[in-house]
């Protein structure tokens, strides 16, 4: 068991993973030139979490702009959780955004579109 | 031209209403300071943080393409050369333009592929967009190349506009054009 822990920059999220209550955040803009370095590290975290626990694990996010390769990351991501989902395993994602700026609902909505668990859109002010 | 004539540099981006305009050797960097310039401009303006955001990307996409593009290509980094203009219309739009020395090969290719993306409507390019999300990727290509246009093409309110001319050094010079 281990934690993972990213700093953010302008154009990479915060990341943050605690094994001990399952939760994964991630905050911010996501538009690095290579986005697999970044979320190659958080796959591999969801993988070994899934793998080695019983435990429920939540997703919460705070993303704002991601660039298309930052979409397909995102996207590997939930592509884990669904098969976890799939074969039991308690998953879940709350994204959370602003309401002023409803494209951030709209990137999130299309993820949903190809997602079984629960999968939560929660606007802020 | 003996000595660059800066007032009449000026008087043609007043005249185009062009906020933002770079040419030369775009590093990641670089790429990261002009969208902060941008973002800022972008918010002084007062644009709505969903509209801002689609400049942004659009810009953003343009500008990575641009870089992934030379680096395949084993670029040198003074090749690695991107012009890049953002414009914003007297209706409120912006017009995020971008273009680069490409083999002519690659800018034929690119120009065929984005006529055919300006004949979808928004649906259609919704599908697309997902089934190219879903296509297994290439090992090599760590980046969502392929991606990035169509995702341009939605977030334009008009057909994205591209142009191929020759240059003389056997290329071609590749731009393209998104109203947003």
């Amino acid at each position: 068991m281990s934690n993972l822990t990213i700093p953010g920059s302008q154009s990479t999220p915060a990341i943050n993973g605690d094994w001990e209550t399952g939760v994964l955040t991630m905050s911010g803009d996501s538009y690095p030139e290579n986005s697999f370095d970044l979320f190659n590290q958080v796959i591999d975290w969801v993988e070994r979490f899934l793998a080695q626990t019983q435990k429920p694990l939540t997703l919460e996010l705070h993303l704002l702009y991601l660039n298309t390769s930052s979409v397909r990351a995102v996207m590997d991501v939930f592509d884990l959780l669904e098969e976890a989902h799939q074969a039991g395993h308690e998953v879940a994602v709350n994204w959370h955004y602003d309401r002023r700026n409803e494209r951030v609902a709209e990137l999130a909505e299309e993820f949903l579109e190809d997602c079984s668990f629960p999968f939560s859109i929660i606007p802020h002010d | 031209m003996d000595s660059t004539d800066l007032f009449a540099m000026r008087e043609a981006f007043n005249r185009d209403r062009i906020m933002l305009c770079f040419n030369g050797p775009i590093s990641r960097s670089l790429i990261e300071e002009i969208g902060n310039a941008l973002r800022n401009y972008l918010e002084a303006e007062h644009v709505q943080p969903s509209a801002a955001m689609d400049v942004f990307g659009a810009y953003i996409e343009m500008t990575q393409n641009i870089r992934h593009y030379a680096l395949s290509h084993g670029y040198a980094e003074h090749e690695a050369t991107a012009t890049v203009v953002v414009a914003h219309k007297e209706d409120g739009r912006h017009v995020v333009s971008a273009g680069n020395v490409v083999e002519l090969a690659d800018g034929r290719a690119l120009v065929e592929r984005i006529n055919a993306l300006a004949k979808l409507d928004k649906a259609q390019l919704k599908a697309t967009y997902k089934e190219q999300l879903r296509k297994p990727r290439d090992a090599n290509a760590s980046t969502g190349a392929g991606l990035g246009l169509i995702d341009i093409a939605r977030k334009a309110s008009e057909p994205l506009v591209a142009s191929l001319r020759e240059t003389s050094s056997g290329r071609g010079f590749f731009s393209l054009r998104a109203v947003i």
